[in-house]
């Protein structure tokens, strides 16, 4: 059946069985890969996923429930799943179902002109991006990974108190990982793109890249430990601050998840820093309309001059706080209870170029990639202890590459000791619930345990 | 769950364009999640993932299309869609499919279906009061339950129609210490390839005491040295280090293409001498076991080191095929969502000769890590790194202190080669592995084992 006969019939069922409010949120999306290896396609994907999430009120508590497939059995599984799963919580909090902004921001989210890239041009575009690589240096001894793909997700809510909201967005990413080999040394490097804009696409620059990043690390060799002047180019940070992110979720501080708890209207960082989450900008990986309750989406600093000037809330814990919705909440799948996310979240941009921050640095190093960052970063503590390759710097000039190094800090103290910020701010790849964005930040101060 | 003829019908589109392999995956899939933090149940979840993948071969070319609508009249279109990106003449003969019955390896007992959400909750409250009571320094237990029913069925154009169900039950214990506004946090998971009898097989409140135990330590703890030096790793969840720093290089999606530091060296030497390690899906209810792979494959047990030499490889159909070797059952896919590749079941080193005692009394000064985080690691370089999630520092023969903080790095096949002393004290953890075909189930183990130096990152200077 479709889904708005499904709809009708989940309702319906939902309400003879004696469920109060009911919301299903719904997403489909079509998606497109292809990867090529030693000038063939070695893998090619193509898919259709739809799911129903289901949530209602049963007896003053929520439950949840969803499914992939729309049947009778399907109706059941969802309206009494969300019964029995509303009849074992215990948490006090109070379910809000929302009737809708009174109105909805314009976002870019879909560009048209995606849908008319076909098959062949992406193939072609992937083909070309892995003999880039190898042209770009005779040390290329493979390409691990050349893949190119495109998305167009769709995601509808409706509740039973007449919400009704809708959205389309796509985009298109690329991405290439080189191996470069000399003697007994292997390095590898990888590079991730995703736009709207196919023109913006380009193999060469993006082979490139990985390669002289490869390249650029087969002499490395270890370092003296002690603590040193750094400069985290703006990759890293971005990766930084996206594992450290859920600090600024309302749900982590009301749970006494984060140390930012009680720190409101205090400078956590310092005042150079600025963190912005902005879900109207266009195009981007997050932008939206409207949130995972349908809350109209809107701009709003988080970190201003290195105060803290608001959380990330969803409707629970904005209640909590008695104060709106900042229209964070999140579904990171139709299968996820709602939480919260950041939108396009990101440090902005300050007015040094790279090149100048290198020779701010001085002596020092530059950390171009970290490595175990599920593993090796506490989100409650804010300690990371993390792999790392980098350059050493002296008097202003990259003197050789660096590895077998561990980098070990605090993402608090890492905010407070920001000295300079490039002018490089750069969004990174997709993932843990928004898309993330920084520019290269010079640091007083890191410890790093090499020989 | 798909009538044999519209199976053929289906393989048989799409192989229209010249593939010489098709594959149906077909899953129904139901499972329940529930969270509880502090002592209450915060959010229960139930659900039903349902859909269908369709994956053809040509040569070493692979085409992948999956899609939850499985009519008759979509899985034909969505076939031909996945065909159209093959070029050639559909291939002469016909498709008889031939129904496959594999006797299940894992017998389950206590079907979760049949067992109610207050039993599931009556558990998790059990796990977490013996956490929270264990110290006043605990401040924070979060449990989480889950049970997932995977049934599949899998056919293909070599003529195989096969059936699978896959039952798993885990319980996650999460302990927060807290001193001050510092906190540390502590996890176990025990989970088995079973149903709610998992709970006749764990003592729920000793894993969740000795979760409590685990992160009070650390919080207690000063911070770990760093240098290169000996580091001992306790057994079960410390065979972490040899699935992720080995075992992935052992895939054959990274050994097919010599992208992996293992590649082409079958019969040498790879780890000192009294390394013997191997996968196994064949271990009754273990977390990582299965009766068939998702290729319809039967499991098994794969010796891939043996005494220092490389003896196997883990491969899948694809792979076999660049390999021109035989697939060893260790196919494996988070779902229908995932074209399956060469992955591990349940993955350890073998029992050796010493005991944990005499390798800490043997030991000068060395990095014990009881309690391992998680890790990756860089299949092309075997370059990797781990959180060690409880350490205690060595000296003289004797546990002196526990320390925080520390990460390990290094390069697997050198760290396999310094393996100096290995205990007999075998024992499993469970996992979910993360990689190309998604997260799956996997065990890890080993017994305690010391290495003769790891690079350990921490933030102190050397001792």
């Amino acid at each position: 059946m479709d889904i708005g006969e499904f709809r009708e019939k989940v309702f319906a069922a939902g309400t003879r069985s004696g469920l109060g409010e009911m919301e299903i949120y719904v997403s489909r999306s079509e998606n497109f890969r292809v990867r090529v290896f030693q000038k063939e396609i070695d893998d090619y994907s193509l898919s259709v996923e739809q799911g129903v999430g289901f949530r209602a009120d049963y007896r003053g508590k929520v439950g949840y429930a969803y499914v992939e497939t729309l049947d009778e059995e399907s109706v059941n599984v969802l309206v009494e799943g969300a019964k029995a799963n509303a009849q074992i919580i215990d948490s006090d909090d109070e379910i809000q179902f929302f009737a809708g902004s009174p109105a909805y921001p314009d976002v870019s989210t879909y560009d048209e002109t995606l849908n008319r890239v076909s098959p062949q041009e992406k193939i072609e575009f992937t083909k070309a991006l892995e003999a880039e690589a190898f042209a770009a240096d005779p040390r290329v001894s493979m390409v691990n990974w050349a893949m190119t793909g495109s998305a167009q997700s769709e995601v509808h809510i409706a509740n039973t108190k007449g919400l009704d909201q809708h959205f389309i967005r796509n985009g298109a990413y690329s991405f290439i990982s080189a191996v470069a080999r000399e003697k007994d040394a292997v390095k590898t490097a990888a590079r991730f793109f995703v736009d709207h804009d196919w023109r913006r696409f380009d193999a060469k620059k993006l082979a490139q890249e990985a390669v002289h990043e490869a390249t650029s690390l087969l002499g490395a060799t270890s370092l003296e430990s002690g603590n040193y002047r750094a400069l985290l180019r703006h990759d890293v940070a971005n990766d930084l601050l996206a594992t450290f992110s859920s600090v600024f979720s309302a749900e982590a501080v009301q749970k006494g998840l984060s140390l930012l708890g009680g720190k409101m209207g205090q400078q956590i960082a310092s005042p150079l820093v600025n963190i912005t989450d902005d879900p109207l900008l266009s195009n981007m990986g997050a932008s939206r309309p409207f949130d995972g309750e349908g809350v109209a989406a809107r701009t709003k600093k988080v970190v201003e001059q290195g105060q803290l000037t608001t959380f990330l809330h969803n409707l629970k814990t904005a209640k909590k706080d008695g104060i709106a919705s900042t229209g964070n909440a999140s579904r990171a799948s139709f299968k996820s209870p709602v939480g919260i996310s950041p939108t396009n979240f990101f440090i902005e941009s300050g007015g040094t170029e790279y090149v100048d921050l290198v020779k701010k640095l001085g002596d020092g190093i530059i950390i171009i990639d970290v490595q175990g960052l599920h593993s090796g970063a506490n989100p409650v503590s804010g300690d990371f202890s993390l792999g790392a390759y980098g350059y050493l710097v002296e008097k202003g000039q990259i003197v050789r590459a660096v590895e077998q190094i561990t980098v070990a800090g605090n993402f608090f103290r890492l905010l407070e000791s920001v000295e300079e910020i490039g002018a490089d701010l750069e969004f990174g790849s997709l993932g843990q619930g928004g898309h993330f964005g920084s520019p290269s930040l010079l640091i007083r101060e890191l410890s790093i345990a090499g020989m | 769950m798909l009538a044999e003829g519209l199976a053929r019908d289906v393989i048989l589109a799409a192989l229209s364009t010249g593939g010489d392999f098709a594959e149906i995956f077909m899953e129904d899939t139901r499972g329940t999640q529930i969270r509880m933090l502090n002592g209450g149940v915060e959010e229960g979840v139930t659900g039903r993932d349902w859909g269908v993948g369709i994956r053809i071969f040509q040569g070493f070319r692979s085409v992948y299309a999956f899609t939850n609508d499985t009519s008759g009249a979509n899985l034909l279109k969505v076939a031909g869609e996945a065909a159209a990106a093959l070029s050639g003449a559909p291939q002469e003969g016909t498709l008889h499919l031939q129904r496959l019955r594999l006797e299940p390896l894992h017998p389950i007992r206590l079907d979760p279906k049949t067992i109610g959400h207050r039993d599931k909750v009556e558990m998790m409250k059990r796990a977490h009061w013996a956490a929270a009571n264990y110290d006043p320094q605990i401040t924070q237990v979060a449990i989480t339950y889950m049970d997932t029913d995977q049934n599949v069925f899998i056919a293909n154009s070599e003529g195989l129609l096969t059936e699978d169900r896959r039952v798993r039950t885990r319980l996650g214990i999460h302990a927060v210490a807290s001193k001050g506004s510092e906190k540390q946090s502590a996890f176990r998971g025990p989970g088995r390839h079973m149903g709610f009898e998992l709970f006749d097989h764990i003592d729920v409140e000793e894993i969740a005491r000795d979760a409590a135990r685990s992160a009070v330590t650390m919080v207690n703890a000063d911070y770990a040295p760093s240098g290169r030096y000996p580091v001992i790793i306790d057994n079960e969840f410390g065979g972490v280090i040899f699935h992720e720093a080995c075992g992935h290089g052992l895939e054959a999606t990274s050994v097919a293409k010599g992208a992996s530091v293992f590649s082409g060296k079958l019969g040498q030497k790879v780890a000192s001498e009294l390394v013997t390690a191997v996968d196994d899906g064949t271990i009754a209810n273990a977390w990582g076991s299965l009766t068939m792979d998702d290729e319809g494959t039967r499991t098994r047990r794969n010796v891939l080191i043996e005494k220092g030499i490389l003896t196997g490889y883990l491969i899948d159909k694809l792979n076999a095929r660049r390999m021109e070797m035989e697939p060893t059952g260790s196919s494996r896919r988070q779902s229908y969502k995932f074209a399956p590749t060469s992955r591990m079941t349940n993955t350890f080193i073998c029992a050796g000769e010493s005991t944990k005692d005499e390798i800490i009394a043997n030991t000068e000064y060395a990095l014990f890590a009881k309690h391992m985080g998680g890790g990756s690691v860089n299949p092309a370089t075997g370059e990797f790194n781990f959180a060690v999630a409880e350490g205690y520092i060595v000296r003289n023969g004797s546990i002196e202190k526990p320390v925080r903080g520390a990460t390990l790095i290094g390069q697997g096949a050198e760290i396999l080669q310094r393996i100096d002393m290995v205990a007999n004290n075998l024992a499993t953890g469970q996992g979910m592995c993360g990689s190309l075909s998604g997260s799956i189930p996997t065990d890890v183990g080993q017994p305690t084992i010391r290495v003769q130096e790891i690079t350990v990152g921490g933030r102190k200077g050397a001792n």
